[in-house]
C-alpha cells in the first residue's frame, strides 16, 4: 500500500504471519496493543486512524502517514493557495489578471487570533481570488489560482 | 472566609482555580460557553453554568453577564484567572460595585500597569529602571518619525496588549511600515486600541520576571524569579525556577526592585514583575501583569507556596500564610500548544484520540483537555502544561526529557516533539537560554530530528494497522470480554 508522507509517496507492503508483520528486519505484534520488535528489543507503540491518516507514537516520536486509497486522484493541488486553518480574511492584496512571484503576500488572515500571510507558492497570473475581505474560511479551502 | 468564589475563565486555568477552592473548602461556579460543554473544567465545578451567546464578546468577555451570574447564584466573589478579563480594570471596578470580592489587585493597579506608557512613567518615578524606548501616541506617522531615534532591530508593542499580540519585531527600516500597520491593526482587534510604542530590542537578553504576594496587611513579599527565556513569536514556551543567571544578590536585586514596583501601586494580591537581564547583568522593567500567571506552577514548585490559595486567603483579608522565601530544586514547565512547530507554530485542530499524559515521580500536569476532546479554533492552543520538579537542573532536564516522551498525543499536531528535542540542546543544557533563541537554533525553522529507523518503524505500524483493520478490531472487542463483575449478579461494596 501508498502512503502520503513527509519524504513524498512511500510504498510498503509489510510480510504477514498471523498477527505478526514484519519489514526491514522490524516485526510489529498487533493485538490489542502494538509491541515493536528491533533486534531483539520490545518497544511500546500506540496509533489511530483519523480520516485516512494514520497516526502513529513511537519512543517519543508522533508521525503521520495519509493512506492513498487505490484509485483516488492524486494530491494535485498545483497552482491553488488553501487556508492553513479555519479563519477570517483581513486583506486582500492582489487582483486577478495580476503577476506575482514565488514568495509574495496575496492574502493576510487571521486565526486563533494571530495573522498569517499567504504567500504566492510560484511565479504566474492570478486566475482566481475566491474570498474577500472579511469571509470566514474553512481548513484547506482554496483561497486563489494562479497559473 | 470567601464561601462561593465564580471563576470567569474557561480550560486549564479554570480547573487549576476550581480545584484550589475545593481544596480551601470554598464553592466553586463555573461559567461556560455552549461549545465548552463537557469539557473537564465544567465537572471540576459544584455548579456549572451556562453562558447565553456566542462568541468570545458575548460569553467570556460578557462582563455583565457574568456578574449577574455570579449574583443570582449566591457568589461572594469573582477570580479572573489570566487573560480574558483578568487585567481588564473596569470590570474589577464593575464586580467592586456589584458588591462583589474581586480576587486581584484594585482596578486603580490595573490600570497603572496595564496601560503600559503608564506603567514606564511610574516606574521610572519609582526609581525602578526601565527600556530605552519611545512612547507614540500620533499613529503610524509618528511611529515612522520616532523610529530612527530608537535605533535597530526595535519592537512594536500594543500599549494595551499582552501574550505577543500586536508585537513585532522590526530588524530593517524597510519592514517598519507593513509592521507597523499589522500591530496596529492586530492591536485594534485583540484589545479595541492601535496605540503602539517603540522600544529597543535588548538581543541576547533573558527574560527574568518575579514573584509578588502582597496582602491587605502591608506585607509585600516576592518569591524568587522564573525564567521565560525560550519564546517563539513572543510567547512562551519553557520556564524555569530558579534561573542560572542570578546568585542570591541579583535575586534580593530584582525583588527588591519588583516590591517596589508593586508598592508604587499600592499592589494587593499575587502579580509578577517582568525584567529583561542583558548580559551585562543590568535589568530593565519590561511590565507587571497583575494576575495569576501560565507558568505560576514553577514558582509553587520550588519555593512550596499555593499561590492561588494565597490569591483566596488575600481576597478574604486574610495575612498570607507563608513565610521567609526558601527555595528548593529545581522545577521546569513547558507548555502543550496545539500547533505545528515544524510549519512555523501554525496553529492545528483536531480530536485528541489518544491522550496519555505522563505520571511518575516529580511529575505535575495541569490541564484543561482529555482524550476524547476537540481541539478547536475558537479558543488559546495552549492545551496543558507539563511541570517538573527535580533537585538539580540536569535532573529536572532529564525528568522532563523522560516525560514527553512517555507522552501520547494523537489526533491533533501538538509541540512535544519540539519541547523534547529543546530539552536535549546543548544551548538549553548549559543554560544559554535567551529570547532570540528558537531563531537562533533554527534560522531556517524547526524539523523534527528523526532517524530513518524511527520513519521506518512507523510506516511498518501505520500499515500493518491499515492491514490487520486495527482500529475497528478495538471498537468490537469489548462485547468479546465479559466482565465477571456484569455476569455475577451482585453489586461489589
Amino acid at each position: 500500500m501508498e502512503f502520503n508522507t513527509v519524504d513524498g509517496v512511500v510504498e510498503i507492503e509489510p510480510q504477514r504471519d498471523g498477527s505478526t508483520f514484519s519489514s526491514n528486519g522490524m516485526l510489529l505484534e498487533v493485538g490489542s496493543d502494538l509491541w515493536l520488535e528491533i533486534d531483539g528489543r520490545k518497544y511500546k507503540a500506540h496509533a489511530t486512524k483519523v480520516g485516512d491518516v494514520w497516526w502513529v507514537h513511537i519512543q517519543g516520536h508522533t508521525m503521520r502517514f495519509e493512506l492513498i486509497e487505490p484509485g483516488a486522484a492524486g494530491a494535485d493541488d498545483d497552482g491553488g493557495m488553501v487556508a492553513p486553518m479555519p479563519g477570517k480574511i483581513l486583506e486582500v492584496m492582489a487582483e486577478v489578471g495580476q503577476e506575482v512571484k514565488t514568495g509574495q503576500t496575496l492574502m493576510i488572515m487571521e486565526a486563533m487570533k494571530m495573522e498569517h500571510k499567504i504567500t504566492a507558492n510560484q511565479d504566474g497570473i492570478i486566475q482566481e481570488i475566491l474570498f474577500q475581505v472579511g469571509d470566514q474560511v474553512e481548513q484547506g479551502a482554496q483561497l486563489l489560482n494562479i497559473e | 472566609m470567601l464561601k462561593r468564589v465564580l471563576v470567569a475563565n474557561r480550560g486549564e486555568i479554570a480547573c487549576r482555580i476550581l480545584r484550589a477552592c475545593r481544596e480551601a473548602e470554598i464553592e466553586g461556579v463555573a461559567i461556560f460557553a455552549a461549545n465548552d460543554s463537557g469539557t473537564l473544567f465544567t465537572e471540576l465545578a459544584d455548579i456549572s453554568i451556562q453562558l447565553d451567546g456566542e462568541g468570545l464578546a458575548e460569553t467570556y468577555l460578557n462582563q455583565q453577564q457574568i456578574i449577574e451570574i455570579a449574583q443570582q447564584n449566591g457568589c461572594d466573589s469573582i477570580h479572573p484567572g489570566f487573560g480574558f478579563l483578568s487585567e481588564r480594570a473596569d470590570f474589577a471596578q464593575a464586580v467592586i460595585d456589584a458588591g462583589l470580592i474581586w480576587i486581584g489587585p484594585s482596578p486603580t493597579a490595573i490600570t497603572q500597569m496595564g496601560d503600559k506608557m503608564t506603567a514606564r512613567i511610574t516606574m521610572r518615578a519609582a526609581g525602578v529602571p526601565v527600556i530605552p524606548g519611545e512612547e507614540v501616541e500620533g499613529g503610524l506617522e509618528q511611529v515612522l518619525a520616532l523610529a530612527p531615534s530608537v535605533g535597530y532591530p526595535l519592537l512594536l508593542k500594543a500599549t494595551s496588549g499582552g501574550g505577543g499580540k500586536g508585537m513585532r519585531a522590526v530588524h530593517d527600516a524597510a519592514d517598519l511600515e507593513s509592521e507597523a500597520k499589522a500591530a496596529m491593526r492586530e492591536a485594534l482587534n485583540a484589545f479595541g486600541d492601535d496605540r503602539i510604542y517603540i522600544e529597543r530590542l535588548l538581543v541576547g537578553s533573558r527574560h527574568i520576571e518575579i514573584q509578588i504576594l502582597a496582602d491587605q496587611h502591608g506585607r509585600t513579599i516576592h518569591l524568587g524569579e522564573r525564567e521565560c527565556s525560550v519564546q517563539r513569536r513572543h510567547q512562551k514556551v519553557f520556564e524555569e525556577s530558579p534561573s542560572i543567571a542570578l546568585d542570591s544578590e541579583l535575586r534580593e536585586q530584582m525583588g527588591e526592585a519588583a516590591c517596589e514596583a508593586a508598592r508604587a501601586v499600592s499592589f494587593e494580591g499575587a502579580g509578577t514583575v517582568e525584567f529583561l537581564l542583558t548580559p551585562k547583568g543590568e535589568f530593565f522593567f519590561l511590565e507587571m501583569n497583575t494576575r495569576i500567571q501560565v507558568e505560576h506552577p514553577v514558582t509553587e514548585m520550588v519555593t512550596g507556596v499555593d499561590l492561588v490559595r494565597e490569591q483566596l486567603r488575600i481576597a478574604a483579608g486574610e495575612p498570607m500564610s507563608c513565610g521567609p522565601l526558601s527555595m528548593r530544586g529545581h522545577a521546569i514547565e513547558v507548555r502543550l500548544y496545539a500547533e505545528d512547530p515544524a510549519n512555523n507554530f501554525l496553529p492545528a485542530i483536531g480530536k485528541l484520540q489518544i491522550f496519555k499524559p505522563p505520571t511518575g515521580p516529580g511529575v505535575r500536569f495541569d490541564t484543561g483537555v482529555r482524550q476524547g476532546d476537540e481541539v478547536t479554533p475558537n479558543y488559546d492552543p495552549m492545551l496543558a502544561k507539563l511541570i517538573v520538579w527535580a533537585p538539580s537542573r540536569e535532573e529536572a532536564l532529564l525528568r522532563m526529557g523522560r516525560a514527553l516522551d512517555e507522552f501520547v498525543v494523537l489526533g491533533c499536531v501538538t509541540n512535544i516533539r519540539f519541547l523534547r528535542e529543546l530539552c536535549d540542546h546543548k544551548d538549553v543544557v548549559d543554560g544559554w537560554t535567551t529570547t532570540d533563541m528558537i531563531d537562533r537554533l533554527w534560522p531556517d525553522g524547526w524539523a523534527p530530528d528523526q532517524n530513518s529507523i524511527i520513519t521506518d518503524a512507523g510506516l511498518l505500524i501505520a500499515s500493518s494497522c491499515e492491514a490487520a483493520g486495527f482500529g475497528k478490531q478495538l471498537s468490537t472487542k469489548s462485547s468479546e470480554h465479559i466482565s465477571p463483575f456484569t455476569t455475577l449478579n451482585r453489586r461489589f461494596p
